[in-house]
């Protein structure tokens, strides 16, 4: 695929990814595919520029103090191992049933985003000991209510083994799965909104690395391809953050409901057709 | 929710604002080298030849064979567009294993949690061992 193609569709996939809260992965290999590219080349140089996008964003968010490193760091035992596994399980599975497990990741997304309704964070109602051993318990200042948020993180023994299957679908799709991790992290662990949302980036770039490591022993990264996708989906994402802050909630939420309905759908049916 | 209106600076510990600023600067300055090396790489390309088409594979080899290549050509001084595409995605994918790594000695000897020594270090092995993979 020429270099200028798949700049483009990085940078778009990177833009939307960034908009959206979703990552560029979900987008970029659906459209990589619809170009010509193999979906088992495609989820392997989508998990490499996982890794930049991620720890770019972690960065800040680290820097900010705003990420529970303690939570982060105990959960990625449990994605790192489901990552390696999910690799690995692509690697023999066959490209038909890879459309469609896509195609489904897509369609519970865009029904998860579709029923998301804004409530306010709820502090769970008591740390169990096992949390407690682990020092889940954080603060944070958010700037927009100008309070420090204290939270206590609860449920370590559930939200462990479901971020092996959220670690599972990133190194299996190569994506970012964020959305998937956001979800344990707030109705499981109980961590308020910007926590989730922060320490899932930090989590999913050694998970992503964990993923990549698997495609390439397996001979599937290629530099001349990775490396346009990784320039690409990360001028996408600084530009989309940019613009994020103009655009309101809904605006976005409308535009990205769409993308992922179609490309869902289109997904499965290219499946079930045979690729 | 628990809330106070405490300022950032003063509920923060030394040893917090020391753990956060060296994962987030280690993050920065992986991603912001990476991509500066793939750029390097992909102009110099351009201007060489005309073209960003590269046609080599790193078949056959696990990360650290790759990473091991690279720093033989970076040492006998073979500059080439391609070195700076490897050094670009090798120092990406080095990233979030040096941020474990510098995350396993902060938790041993600066804050002594044995417990969090020993879960990054389960990581890093883990990490390790993948990046071994053939």
């Amino acid at each position: 695929m020429p270099f200028h193609i798949l700049f483009l569709v990085s940078i778009v996939a990177g833009f939307i990814g960034a908009l959206s809260g979703m990552g560029g992965g979900v987008i970029l290999i659906p459209v990589l595919t619809l170009f010509g590219m193999d979906i088992k080349y495609a989820i392997a140089v989508s998990i490499v520029s996982v890794i930049a996008t991620s720890s770019g964003s972690a960065s800040a968010y680290v820097r900010d103090r705003i990420t529970s490193l303690k939570v982060g760091m105990f959960l990625e035992m449990f994605t790192i191992v489901g990552a390696l596994a999910g690799a690995a399980i692509t690697l023999v599975s066959g490209r038909r049933i890879l459309f469609i497990l896509f195609g489904i990741v897509l369609l519970s997304s865009w029904f998860a985003l579709f029923r998301q309704k804004n409530e306010d964070w709820r502090q769970a109602s008591h740390q169990d000991i096992f949390s407690r051993w682990l020092e889940l318990e954080g603060s944070y200042y958010d700037r927009s209510v100008r309070q420090r948020i204290v939270y206590q993180g609860a449920r370590a023994y559930l939200g462990g083994p479901l971020m092996f299957g959220a670690g599972l679908i990133a190194g299996l799709l190569g994506i970012g799965a964020g959305a998937l991790k956001v979800l344990i992290h707030d109705l499981v662990m109980g961590l308020p909104p910007k926590v989730s949302t922060t320490t899932s980036n930090l989590i999913i770039g050694v998970t992503a690395l964990a993923g990549t490591s698997v495609y390439l022993a397996a001979g599937m990264i290629d530099p001349g391809l990775a490396g346009p996708v990784i320039l690409g989906v990360v001028s996408g994402a600084f530009m989309g953050t940019r613009l994020l802050v103009r655009l309101t909630n809904l605006a976005v939420r409308r535009i990205f409901l769409w993308v992922l309905l179609v490309l869902g759908v289109e997904m499965i049916f290219r499946g079930i057709r045979g690729g | 929710m628990q809330v106070s209106s405490h300022p950032p600076e003063k509920a923060q510990s030394d040893h917090h604002f020391d753990m956060e600023s060296l994962v987030g600067h280690i993050l920065l300055a992986g991603v912001l080298l990476s991509v500066t090396l793939l750029t390097v790489g992909f102009v110099w390309r351009w201007a060489r030849v005309g073209n960003l088409r590269f046609e080599h594979s790193i078949a056959g080899m696990n990360f650290f064979e790759f990473i091991l290549s690279t720093l033989q050509q970076t040492a006998s001084q073979a500059f080439r567009p391609r070195l700076f595409l490897n050094m670009g995605m090798g120092i990406l994918m080095l990233t979030p294993f040096v941020r474990v790594l510098a995350s396993v000695f902060y938790f041993a000897f600066v804050e002594h949690n044995w417990k969090y020594t020993l879960f990054t270090g389960f990581v890093l092995s883990v990490l390790t061992y993948s990046l071994f993979l053939r």
